[in-house]
């Protein structure tokens, strides 16, 4: 049993820390403009495509496509942005209803161009098992969790020592303030979006890496991040690692101790758990004003 | 004198032979086809669009007479989009309804066909409540106890002492796990459930617990195509002490060898065909031929399953029509006489719709080729046992 419950409880944060890539973006455009971007899951789902194409077409190891996938969805993610930004009236609301339906346009174009079936790296070491102690993993899953640790750190270390992650956040707390001290929100807001973006990139080639994807993707990995973000609370690094470990780990116990059929539901009750128990998340901000 | 009564009956024989000879006439009756062309299960969807398509071209070049018009909807791999996709071709003047793929699916769209009175007809719907509900509308080629059987002969020819099943809880799968450890269970074979939600991409925690509690010496997956690469690669990362894996549909083609040929070395699934094909008799050669020249590309069951449907289809639109029944509603009926050897295997049905002559063969992947396995009187090949990916 023991066994049992350790592989459990480091599959399920190997698979938090790629929940974490996924839902670090997401948060961030949330946190900076309070704009839940739909379509975030399809960027993400681009950069796995992108990673794939790349594999398949020149043999390579998927991390090679990193760059090429980074300039793929930083342009999109810029797309996003321009669009959401013309919304001047109903924002949160015409907002949602726009990166949704550009949400579905990249689905499509995604099924247009690389078709229905599933795909997933043949890369054999990102595949090999690794052993550490009497847990196992794939070479990939254990690569991007660090990854995640590391990307979430310098994600941390930006928004709190560079210019613009401070203007990010200055942005994120009063917009009229921010613009009063100088700095340009719309340009701060689009940087928060390609950094979005990158942090997507990330996330696609690491499930690449990892698992399967297929067209529609996107819609889940959309759906977990927003949990995700609403678990830590609004501008929280730190929280949306430890909100993205705690659905992981409690999605392989549940599977382990009690049925798999009942993980996807045991994400939803720790959501509305931790709703109800701290309504602003774990680690929740005070009101933005402004 | 003109007489009146003479010319009378001559006017009224000559509007009656031209009446029936109108009810015979060359038509073109148009078929439509709710397919998952995305989604989840587009891979099968679209073999079986293609085989269906083949069909289309076989039909129109050899009846001489009635052509078919195929129009195909694509229903995302989602149940309401399947009936949107019935109630959308209803009106258009579709005559029947080819089903698409997937049970929990194809209940849904042979309801709303059912209500519109179209005669439906299927190869993705296995689930046992379909036959159930009375309709003299479906029909269907394949039903899980095809498969249950198949999965059960080649267990009993493995000797297999214990099976773990691990099973997606969408209808059909649940169903067949369920069936299978029923059956299994009454023979003294140890059966370990695990069902899984179809959105868990994570397979390690449940094959972990197969590897370190269950430690059978089967391990079968009833689930789909995605589920499939994610079981199989978890079970290569934690090497459970298995002999040998058994999957269903969608997993014994060679798409899946050419896609992940790390994971298929060995796994066996269910297959009425060996790759590569190759027919012996007219029909199927036709078929090759045809498919071969539309999609450059060989057989495989799934398209092999929608040339069967759909020519079955087509054949009952042809003679419904000649013989007056089509326009009077009697398709059902005219396709429920269908007594016909086909590319499956003989093919009949009875009142619910259902073929009971249905039986699957289990097909394993050899170095790139599929060789049916089992049942051993249909076997091409020697089942490789114990054996595994990893």
């Amino acid at each position: 049993m023991t066994e049992l419950l350790l592989q459990s409880l480091y599959s399920g944060a190997l698979v938090g820390g790629i929940y974490a890539l996924i839902a670090l973006g997401l948060s961030l455009a949330f946190g900076t403009m309070r704009i839940i971007n739909l379509a975030h899951g399809e960027l993400v789902l681009l950069a796995a495509y992108v990673a794939y194409t790349v594999e398949s077409r020149l043999g390579v190891n998927p991390l090679v496509a990193l760059p090429i996938a980074l300039v793929v969805v930083c342009a999109c993610a810029a797309i996003v942005y321009f669009l959401v930004a013309r919304l001047t009236r109903y924002r949160e609301l015409n907002s949602l209803m726009l990166t949704f339906a550009l949400g579905v346009i990249l689905t499509n174009a995604m099924l247009m161009i690389w078709s229905s079936d599933i795909r997933s790296t043949g890369n054999a070491t990102l595949q090999d098992a690794v052993q550490i102690g009497s847990v196992y993993s794939m070479v990939s899953e254990l690569l991007f969790f660090v990854l995640s640790l590391a990307v979430a750190a310098l994600l941390g270390w930006w928004l709190s020592r560079s210019w613009y992650g401070r203007a990010v956040r200055a942005v994120s707390s009063n917009r009229d303030a921010a613009k009063l001290m100088g700095i340009n929100p719309a340009r701060v807001e689009l940087a928060s979006f390609l950094v979005a973006g990158i942090l997507a990139t990330i996330a696609g080639v690491a499930i690449y890496s990892s698992s399967v994807i297929s067209p529609p993707l996107g819609h889940a990995l959309t759906v977990k991040a927003f949990i995700i973000t609403v678990l830590a609370g609004v501008g929280s690094v730190p929280g949306v690692l430890l909100a993205a470990l705690l659905l992981g780990i409690t999605e392989a116990m549940t599977v382990t101790l009690f049925s798999s059929a009942l993980q996807e539901l045991a994400g939803m009750v720790l959501f509305l758990l931790v709703l109800f128990v701290m309504p602003n998340g774990l680690f929740g901000a005070s009101r933005r004003r402004g | 004198m003109h007489n009146k009564p003479g010319i009378r009956a001559k006017t009224l024989l000559t509007i009656g032979i031209a009446a029936a000879s109108f009810g015979a006439q060359a038509e073109e009756f148009m078929v439509g086809a709710h397919m998952p062309l995305t989604g989840a299960i587009a891979r099968s969807g679209t073999a079986f669009n293609e085989g269906i398509q083949a069909a289309v071209d076989v039909f129109n070049r050899t009846n001489g007479k009635h052509t078919i018009k195929y129009v195909a909807i694509d229903d995302e791999s989602a149940p309401a989009k399947a009936v949107a996709a019935v109630e959308k071709l209803a009106p258009q003047g579709a005559v029947a309804i080819i089903g698409g793929y997937g049970s929990n699916i194809i209940g849904p769209a042979s309801d709303a066909a059912n209500r519109l009175k179209l005669t439906y007809i299927t190869a993705g719907g296995v689930g046992e409540e379909l036959t159930k509900r009375g309709y003299k509308t479906f029909f269907r080629v394949n039903n899980t106890a095809g498969y249950q059987r198949a999965t059960e002969t080649l267990l009993k020819e493995m000797d297999a002492k214990s099976v773990s099943i691990v099973y997606s809880t969408k209808e059909a799968t649940a169903e067949l796990a369920k069936a299978v450890e029923k059956d299994m269970s009454a023979k003294g074979v140890k059966v370990f459930l695990h069902p899984f939600d179809p959105a868990i991409t994570d397979f390690k925690p449940i094959i972990n617990k197969i590897k370190l509690q269950d430690k059978s010496e089967v391990l079968m997956m009833s689930a789909y195509e995605n589920d499939y690469v994610g079981i199989l690669r978890a079970a290569k990362v934690l090497k459970p002490p298995v002999k040998s894996v058994i999957g269903m549909w969608s997993l014994a083609v060679p798409k899946m060898a050419s896609d992940f040929p790390d994971l298929m070395p060995s796994v066996i699934g269910t297959a009425m065909l060996p790759y590569p094909v190759e027919y012996q008799n007219a029909e199927g050669k036709q078929f090759a031929e045809t498919y071969k020249r539309m999609f450059n590309k060989e057989v495989d069951y799934l398209s092999q399953f929608g040339f069967v449907k759909a020519t079955l289809l087509f054949e009952a639109i042809a003679r419904a029509a000649d013989n007056g029944a089509l326009k009077a509603g009697g398709l059902s009926e005219e396709l429920r006489k269908t007594d016909r050897d086909t590319l499956i295997g003989r093919v009949t049905f009875d009142a619910s719709g259902d073929n009971p002559n249905f039986q699957q063969r289990m097909g394993q992947h050899d170095n790139g080729k599929i060789v049916i396995v089992s049942p051993a009187s249909a076997a091409n090949g020697k089942l490789k046992y114990p054996s595994v990916p990893w």
